[in-house]
């Protein structure tokens, strides 16, 4: 089932900056999809339009069966987001924090109780329900936005750079959440920068670059693109002056054999390392930012 | 509409809960307009003096709406709650209902404390302080729309801080609001009559029997006021975006 439909989404601000540009896909009930992209790639454009906060300028899209720009009210009951860069108001409790969301979003006292109780314990919060925010450390913090956004148990879960700033067990325990919410069904949508982070969640993922799409598809389908989905690092050779290995990204098998030929020939060490997403990322805007630099 | 009315109450609640914990900060916030009041006690006349904590309670109303434009800015642009509650039914209305209410709760104790003064200071009747809370309450209404207007449009912490504490001094502490009209210069008056918070003082003053004024200022104050709030509230919706553009 269809959750997401977006197409020849563009995006230009009232002051004339062009975020968006064509932008096309859909995601799939259940699915984790990632966007991923430079800094003001236009991430955050895409993720504010479809969550319903931000109108696009042109194309469609919709959320549910429901088109963000004619119809938000239909969405919004079903949805939640994590803004990029939110804070807990420092002189609240954890506790003040979830409790008060679920009030506002229309559960009673005593269910919101219940679920304020669920989702702390789940995101490993119960302990500090009495401290002050101003007290947490900023990966809690961090933890404290997401307990705020899954109150709501949403259909669709808008996430952007939610792990920012978690240390790696904290990364872990939030992957492990959002792990959770698609098996009971629930479609999320996240931006990220952490790249380890869309290759272990990603069904899809949409890499932009200033505006447009630059690659949609899955992550092994990312990797290949890189080649053979592997890395050859050769070493340089002793006493030659140079520090800087060699990267190369054989595209068959005689490709291979001339890298080893040559390696014991000029007697350099070559190791072979699976393709990572981040190589496949870097390929794939590279081109962009070498023009940038030239 | 009831689980509106429940939404904004929430939202208030939930913006105004560190200061109502905080009994050091409310009595602050609460007597802030009142300062004046107490040099005026012991400086002037009583008559003076009366008319001075009459025109306390209309700024308390006047600056919490004005000063709705910090909540409004910090939670849009510093703690990012509303884009949180866009996406959820909450409707627009009640957050705006609910984080301008917030700033009144918190002042309700000092205006609280000044009818009690009044009362005890001499005879007023049920209909003055109903009067005098009607004409808070609209100037109050303005003011909450140009406060939103501030709130939604800056992007800047220092000027969402600075915009309404300059505009509280241009609307309360310059024009006749804590002392009589007939202080400032003849030359004067006409101009103070153009500032909003002048009309809602006057009114304020004169139903508590504090100055008298003919019938066609009485009505020319209440007309003001109703289209001041309706400009304000016109300008915001204009301004204020709950989705953005």
């Amino acid at each position: 089932m269809e959750v997401v439909r977006v197409e020849g989404l563009g995006k230009t601000y009232p002051g004339g900056t062009k975020a968006l540009e064509d932008v096309s896909f859909s995601i799939q009930k259940g699915e984790i999809f990632c966007l991923l992209g430079r800094n003001g790639a236009g991430k955050t454009t895409l993720l504010r339009i479809l969550a319903t906060q931000l109108k696009p300028t042109v194309g469609r899209a919709s959320v549910l069966g429901h088109d963000v720009l004619t119809d938000p009210q239909a969405i919004r009951p079903h949805i939640a987001v994590v803004p990029q860069e939110a804070r807990p108001q420092m002189l609240l409790s954890p506790y003040d924090h979830i409790l008060y969301f679920c009030l506002i979003r229309g559960q009673s006292r005593a269910q919101a109780r219940e679920r304020t109780q669920k989702v702390m314990e789940d995101l490993g919060l119960w302990e500090h329900r009495d401290k002050l925010a101003s007290d947490l450390s900023g990966g809690l913090r961090q933890r404290l936005i997401i307990a705020m956004a899954m109150v709501a148990d949403p259909e669709v879960l808008f996430l952007d750079e939610p792990t920012i700033g978690l240390d790696p067990l904290g990364r872990r325990s939030v992957w492990h959440m959002l792990r959770e919410l698609t098996r009971k069904g629930a479609t999320i949508l996240l931006t990220t920068h952490y790249l380890d982070e869309a290759e272990i969640l990603a069904d899809h993922l949409l890499i932009v670059d200033k505006g447009r799409t630059a690659f949609l598809g899955t992550v092994e389908e990312a990797k290949g693109d890189t080649g053979l989905g592997m890395r050859v690092i050769v070493e340089p050779a002793a006493g030659n002056g140079s520090t800087a290995p060699e990267v190369l990204e054989p595209r068959s098998a005689e490709e291979i054999l001339a890298i080893v030929e040559r390696g014991l020939r000029e007697k350099r060490k070559i190791t072979f390392k699976p393709a990572s997403l981040e190589d496949a990322f870097i390929k794939i805007v590279g081109g962009s930012i070498e023009v940038e630099n030239t | 509409m009831k689980s509106r009315i429940r939404e904004a109450l929430y939202i208030g609640l939930f913006d105004a809960l560190p200061l109502l914990r905080d009994p050091m900060l409310l009595v602050v916030i609460s007597l802030f307009s009142f300062l004046p009041v107490i040099f005026i006690f012991v400086f002037a006349d009583q008559r003076s003096a009366m008319q001075s904590l009459v025109g306390a309670i209309v700024l308390t109303f006047s600056f919490t709406g004005l000063f709705a434009s910090q909540s409004v800015y910090f939670n849009k642009q510093w703690f990012r709650f509303q884009d949180m509650l866009v996406a959820s039914k909450v409707s627009p209305a009640s957050y705006a209902v609910g984080l301008s209410v917030s700033g009144l709760v918190v002042a309700l104790p000092g205006v609280a404390v000044a009818l009690i003064l009044l009362l005890l200071s001499g005879p007023t009747t049920a209909a003055g302080v109903l009067l005098l809370l009607i004409t808070s309450l609209l100037l109050w209404i303005g003011l909450v729309f140009v406060g939103f207007a501030i709130g939604a449009t800056t992007k800047n912490a220092r000027r969402a801080n600075s915009i309404p504490q300059v505009l509280s001094i241009a609307l309360g502490f310059l024009p006749p609001v804590y002392y009589p009209l007939d202080r400032l210069p003849a030359i004067a008056q006409p101009i103070a009559m153009l500032i909003p918070t002048t009309h809602a003082a006057q009114l304020a003053k004169y139903y508590f029997g504090l100055i008298t004024i003919p019938l066609s200022q009485v009505a020319i104050g209440w007309a003001y006021l109703l289209g001041f709030a309706a400009l304000m509230g016109f300008i915001a919706s204009r301004r204020a975006h709950w989705v953005d553009p």
